[in-house]
């Protein structure tokens, strides 16, 4: 979450006007036409014109004195641009609304405009005196700047037009820069073209802001400067646009490096781009790197020491491929993913809480409804259908058929009854999904990665969304109501006669009604459901019985208008007289969206690569472009052409050579985080580190078992979380805590706490000492004891017994050496068999017994009770031990080096088992077990 | 910022523009230049202990006794004297009457959240709570801003966390203990004690071995944050685990007889205890929970019997133990539940109880900067709302956070890059510290 910070704060910008442009053209076709100068004549910058006091330009309200104000930073939001003002006096925030900034300055208790006596306007004197304003000094006397607020002062300070003057198009030279050793400065020059074909030079205008200072730097003037080698953009803004400046810094001077051979089309346009940087990729990861990282990807699930030894030992030139295929029909791809999905859609147990008459049973529905979707492949777009358009009752089903069939769904177990279900309204029902404000900014969030909730309260600062397209899309939100009591007009009786059936003639409550509900379930009985309704009646029937009266009282009634939203960035209204949500997905599929493809594009991507092309994930926005924009544009178009086929996704990103290259940095892309040309590790999410780390500790009988049935463990939401009872380990790793409309409700980042709980919490001793456990299991395949040992206690009672064994066969000993010899004889058969399960009965103990014969022949008294001599394990025997440790926890066999240390280690510990236990817990506390390699 | 509403004296154009986070911008905030002026007294506090009461305690029945008031709001406990002339609290909390010199009761503290977890994470914040954003606590505040040493955690929760660190990171999370001590029995905490099967001696071999077969990445580690942040942390977890400092400061049979007994023999009075010892070796703020407030049937019998006498031995001990120990100068103390409860009493049980009522709370406040001895605010005849101009968790928490010498009105920024204020709406109380 560190990098979704700094690069965004501080920009201050937005657009709107040239959107449409991009709204409609090819999206790798740029936005503006940088270079294609109109053939007006080209203003001049205004610190040219004003340099001396001109004698008759007028300055422009919203073309110069907004601009220099946002420029000379009084509106940001430290300044005046705060919601409260500063020192009584306020800008809008980010200088958008031209209308209340005339009003504020030119409001006469603030004395910031005195038009009788211009400079002693606080407009002019505080900037220009650094002890009379908290903001310190602005400009200096007698400057441009001074000039040009003077000016407008003089003149009258007027905005002459009411409506904001349409910027058609703001073009930045040049549009993209590359530097050279010879080119390391370049003078940026930005030009407004206005609606009333004025053409002026804005450069000193405009605000710049570097998305990467190290690489680039840029002066207020516009002039960029290189730093260290990489990529970055400058993103200029005036008026309502923000235009992003692509900026390259090659890696050292430029050489020839081997184009890529593959013809994979992710390799070449991301070779595309290495090229530009001056970057040779990293080599291809080892075949144990492979058959590790691609399995943790995309199932979940840590390969098993023999699926490694398997793939290893397999010559097949397509085995790659081949693993590919089998992890994407695995039970693990459609948990894992329908975990994920659960994150983007706030799957959350807790805002879940009651909007079912069963407790604790919608999250695990919602899962099964992913998870089931995602094994059958079922279309990206139709899952979202599925969602976005859900109906709590399928087609043509009765509320009848509908409660019985939830109350089955309820059931334990029965979660899969409700994926067979059409629709997911859980979706809406969800406790922080209510208001339409909320329902826009996490509907955005979900299916578009857009974040628009800046525009709640205020024009966004990166983006082209006001506050009156936010207020648009929400109204689209209204009319869908979801609530436990809620049901359709026709099903009110037999809801009421459901429900006297369960509570009799009690009128049951809250929580007395809950439990009589759940009870009724529980035996057996069909409960009342809620259901999602669209509210699209026209009028209210407050609305409607004040019509009427007004119509019995003779006046004219008033008619209210008919309530409407608008899609975002869409011009036509919505009428909310039907359900507004199948033009929500019409709109959402339709090929031409621009954000719908992208978002789940970007994700799954993020997922191979730990960082999105845009990143992060759920930011997509003007000021924030994508790091290979062709190559987002490539996926999102052929995920579009393929029917949004999502395995066609995961198959295309992890069979290029891009996903396959080694770790092993190079002196050009060491550097280098987000061109892709090295295996950047990353931590492996929570849930995939719980399942790795009882996979790698449990017996084989166990891990197998778990392997086969994926559906208790933790990236299957095996594990239940509620707000306050979050699995320990889980919430330590950062599991998604789906509550804020963010992916990084999700963390991936390492924290001291996860290092304390793997080298020393309970649980992973417990896992490594464990019974069931490998260690265990380990050991007893090479016949040394395991690494349970005995308390004092314990052995003390061990010791009682074997004691007192020992002193009946001293007893019997006596009266059998006291026999006769032929009395000997007809004893000696029954005494010999008890003696040998004596014999037996004393070593499970831990004790010896002396020989039989010895015994029997008085040869020996067994005076003293002695434990069993330990026994040592053979070298060879460790080494295979070792072997298997690493196979089942790094997935690779260790080398020579490795298996010398780990052996001599076990060795010269106290106890074999303990020096084994101190290797698994060695293994799974390296680096290497929790990140990807 | 509706600074201006108590701090009507300062002057906006004297302040100081608030510098950026941690100590070089905090001496530049315009609270603490005020401090400067003399207006207040200077935070000097540099650790906390945070003391929460969930389920709600009754002000009527603690701290906010109305004797005169109908008997059905009065209720059934009476009004003591304590070491301060003037200030009266109830009968069953005898300790805390002897030591009202060394805290300070808040009465007529009012919200409007009734329900427990909405009015939690308010007092946990000081900031109503928004679906948009989680607040962090203050304990994560200053594991953020204030972290300890290596070898001790920045945050104990003694034994959970009622509130997270919110849009702050997992990694400012508490170290929770799960569990509380009990009287003169060694003490330990999840993760961080070693397991009574493995020795310091076995630790530092395993971790021997792993630096030698943990060398998969030596090449690429220099240049990868992630893998330097995992060796980091793993180095910081060995010495914690393994440096007798954790490890004692947790451990509370350490103490002489004499000192714990002070505490009472109840968990939470000897959490009180670990929370003493754990600021005292470092921690910077550990905070304790004393549950059961939710008394909507038997609210008398229950409060006498069992939650006034653990809250009257633990905090008592607590005021007393830090002091005894030099430490009430430098560790903030507040006590607060999430609201108070109905100056009526309802029919719920033979008794009667009362249910939840944020419009009118008490809270205490300790330590620091703080002067004890004193009341602040003042709720009407009936307990049921402030008599004058109310005190808000928004206003507590400023002062907490100003007591702690951090400016409440730091600005962080959230994971979705959204500048946020620290305390949005607090008024510090200068009353607190004059």
């Amino acid at each position: 979450m560190y990098r979704t910070i700094n690069r965004l704060t501080f920009i201050l910008m937005f657009i709107s006007g040239f959107w449409t442009s991009l709204w409609n053209t090819e999206a790798n076709e740029p936005a503006v036409h940088p270079g294609k100068e109109k053939t007006a004549d080209i203003i001049p910058p205004i610190n040219t014109r004003f340099a001396e006091l001109p004698e008759s330009e007028s300055p422009d309200f919203q073309k110069h004195i907004i601009p220099l104000l946002g420029k000379l930073g009084c509106n940001g939001r430290a300044c005046h641009g705060s919601f409260q003002g500063r020192g009584g006096f306020q800008l809008s925030l980010f200088g958008y609304d031209f209308h209340a900034d005339h009003a504020a300055m030119l409001d006469d208790s603030t004395g910031r405009i005195d038009l009788q006596d211009p400079d002693e306007s606080l407009v002019l004197a505080k900037p220009l005196d650094g002890d009379f304003h908290e903001g310190g000094k602005r400009f200096e006397k007698d400057s441009w700047q001074h000039h040009v607020l003077r000016t407008w002062i003089q003149q009258g300070a007027s905005n002459d037009s009411k409506k904001p003057k349409q910027l058609e198009q703001l073009e930045v030279q040049p549009h993209e820069i590359e530097f050279t050793d010879s080119t390391r400065e370049v003078n940026l020059r930005v030009i407004a073209h206005w609606e009333d074909g004025s053409v002026e030079d804005v450069t000193i205008l405009c605000r710049f802001k570097s998305n990467d200072d190290s690489i680039a730097t840029v002066t207020d003037n516009g002039i960029v400067n290189d730093g260290t080698a990489g990529d970055t953009h400058v993103v200029v803004s005036y008026d309502n646009a923000v235009i992003p400046i692509p900026i390259i810094k090659p890696f050292g001077s430029k050489q020839k490096f081997k184009s890529t051979t593959s013809n994979h089309p992710i390799d070449q346009l991301v070779d595309q781009k290495l090229r530009k940087l001056n970057i040779e990729a990293s080599g291809t990861c080892s075949d144990a790197e492979f058959i590790r990282r691609v399995s943790l990807d995309i199932s979940g699930v840590l390969p098993s020491p023999k699926a490694v030894e398997e793939f290893l030992s397999n010559s097949d030139p397509r085995k790659r491929e081949q693993l590919i295929d089998k992890l994407l029909q695995s039970d693990g791809y459609a948990a894992w993913w329908a975990t994920r999905f659960s994150d983007w859609t706030g799957n959350s147990d807790e805002q879940l809480n009651n909007v079912l008459p069963v407790r604790n049973v919608a999250t695990k529905m919602w899962f099964e409804w992913l998870r089931v979707r995602l094994e059958n492949n079922v279309p990206y777009d139709k899952i979202v259908g599925g969602i976005v358009n859900a109906q709590s009752r399928n087609t043509d089903e009765s509320y009848l058929e509908y409660c019985k069939e939830m109350t089955e769904s309820c059931k334990p177990g029965q979660a899969s009854r409700f994926a067979e279900r059409e629709g997911m309204p859980l979706y809406w029902a969800r406790r922080n999904f209510q208001t339409p404000e909320d329902r826009a900014i996490g509907f955005s969030y979900t299916f578009l990665g857009v974040r628009i909730e800046c525009a709640q309260c205020h024009k966004h600062p990166f983006d082209r969304w006001s506050k009156d397209d936010f207020e648009q899309f929400s109204k689209l939100f209204t009319p869908i109501r979801v609530n436990q009591n809620l049901v359709a007009q026709d099903a009110k009786k037999e809801r009421d006669t459901l429900l006297a059936a369960i509570t009799g003639d009690e009128k049951l409550r809250g929580a007395d009604l809950r439990r009589a509900l759940y009870t009724a379930a529980k035996n057996g009985e069909t409960i009342p459901f809620g259901e999602l309704l669209v509210n699209v009646r026209q009028i209210s029937d407050k609305q409607k019985s004040a019509i009427e009266l007004a119509k019995k009282q003779g006046r004219k009634a008033y008619t209210p208008a008919l309530p409407s939203g608008k899609i975002l960035g869409q011009n036509s209204n919505i009428s909310l007289d039907h359900d507004p949500r199948n033009e929500l997905m019409e709109w959402l599929r339709d090929p031409s969206n621009p954000y719908f493809a992208k978002a789940i594009v970007n994700r799954v991507w993020s997922n191979y690569f730990g960082i999105g092309l845009v990143d992060p994930t759920d930011d997509m926005n003007l000021a924030n472009p994508p790091s290979n924009g062709p190559l987002m544009d490539y996926l999102a178009a052929e995920f579009i052409k393929n029917q949004f086929d999502l395995k066609w996704l995961h198959r295309k990103i992890t069979t290029s050579n891009t996903y396959q290259r080694s770790v092993e940095p190079n002196e050009t892309n060491r550097l280098d985080q987000k061109n892709f040309a090295r295996h950047v590790p990353r931590r492996l999410p929570a849930e995939v580190i719980y399942d790795a780390v009882m996979l790698a500790t449990g017996s084989d009988a166990k891990a197998s078992l778990m392997r086969e049935e994926v559906s208790e463990m933790a990236i299957a939401d095996g594990k239940p979380k509620r707000r306050n009872q979050q699995d320990f380990a889980l919430e330590v790793f950062g599991q998604s805590i789906r509550e804020s409309n963010c992916d990084c409700d999700r963390s991936d980042s390492p924290s001291l706490l996860q290092s304390v709980y793997l080298r020393n919490d309970s649980e992973m001793h417990q896992r490594i000492m464990d019974s069931s456990g490998w260690v265990t299991q380990a050991c007893k395949e090479i016949g040394i004891d395991g690494p349970l040992q005995m308390s004092d206690a314990q052995y003390q009672t061990a010791f009682n017994r074997a004691n007192a064994i020992r002193k009946q066969v001293v007893n019997q000993m006596l009266r059998f050496q006291g026999a006769s010899d032929q009395q000997q004889l007809k004893m000696r058969k029954t005494i010999t068999s008890e003696l040998s399960r004596a014999s037996i009965k004393v070593e499970s103990l831990g004790f010896q017994m002396p020989p039989i014969n010895r015994l029997l022949a008085g040869r020996q008294k067994w005076e003293i009770l002695e434990p069993l001599p330990s026994k040592t394990a053979n070298q060879e025997d460790l080494k295979n031990l070792v072997e298997q440790a690493y196979l089942r926890t790094l997935s690779r066999y260790p080398d020579t080096d490795e298996v010398e240390i780990s052996v001599d280690y076990i060795e010269q510990s106290e106890t074999p088992a303990d020096g084994v236990a101190s290797l698994l817990w060695a293994l799974v506390n390296t680096k290497e077990f929790i990140i990807t390699h | 910022m509706q600074f201006n509403r108590t701090c009507d004296g300062a002057n906006r154009r004297d302040m100081l523009k608030i510098g950026s986070l941690g100590f070089a911008g905090l001496t530049l905030s315009n609270y603490l230049a005020m401090a400067g002026n003399g207006q207040l007294t200077k935070g000097r506090a540099d650790r906390a202990i945070f003391i929460e009461l969930p389920g709600g305690p009754s002000h009527l029945d603690t701290f906010d006794l109305k004797p005169n008031a109908p008997s059905e709001v009065r209720g059934s406990f009476n009004p003591i004297k304590t070491n301060v002339p003037g200030i009266e609290i109830s009968e069953h909390l005898p300790q805390l009457a002897k030591v009202a010199d060394k805290f300070c009761i808040l009465r007529g503290v009012s919200h409007t959240l009734a329900a427990h977890r909405l009015g939690q994470e308010y007092v946990n914040t000081g900031s109503k709570p928004i679906p948009a954003l989680e607040y962090p606590s203050y304990g994560a505040v200053l594991a953020k801003e204030r972290p300890s040493d290596a070898e001790i955690p920045s945050l104990v929760a003694v034994p959970k966390a009622a509130q997270g660190p919110g849009f702050l990171g997992i990694r400012y999370a508490a170290l929770e203990t799960n569990s509380t001590p009990a009287q003169g029995q060694p003490y330990s905490v999840r993760g961080i004690s070693l397991p009574d099967q493995i020795s310091v001696h076995e630790v530092t071999r395993r971790q021997s071995l792993l630096k030698k077969l943990d060398r998969r990445f030596a090449e690429v580690e220099k240049s990868d944050q992630l893998l330097e942040g995992l060796d980091q942390f793993g180095s910081q977890a060995y010495s914690m685990i393994t440096s007798s400092r954790a490890r004692q400061a947790f451990d509370i049979s350490q103490e002489p007889e004499s000192f714990s007994r002070q505490f009472g023999e109840e968990p939470f009075g000897q959490s009180c205890l670990l929370a003493l010892r754990l600021v005292e070796s470092g921690v910077r703020l550990v905070s304790v929970q004393l549950g059961g407030w939710d008394t909507h049937q038997d609210n008398f019998s229950r409060l006498k019997n069992n939650n006034l006498p653990k809250l009257d031995s633990g905090l008592s001990g607590l005021l007393n133990g830090l002091e005894q120990r030099g430490l009430l100068e430098t560790t903030a103390v507040y006590v607060t539940g999430e609201f108070g409860r109905t100056p009526k009493i309802n029919n719920r049980s033979a008794e009667g109880g009362r249910d939840h009522y944020p419009r009118c709370m008490f809270m205490l406040m300790a330590g620091g900067a703080v002067k004890g001895g004193q009341v602040i605010g003042e709720s009407d005849e009936k307990a049921a709302g402030p008599r004058n101009e109310a005190i808000t968790p928004d206003d507590v928490a400023a002062s907490f956070y100003y007591n702690l010498g951090i400016d409440p009105t730091t600005e962080f920024n959230s994971m979705t890059g959204r500048p946020i204020t620290l305390v949005r709406d607090g008024n510090i109380i200068k009353k607190l510290f004059s």
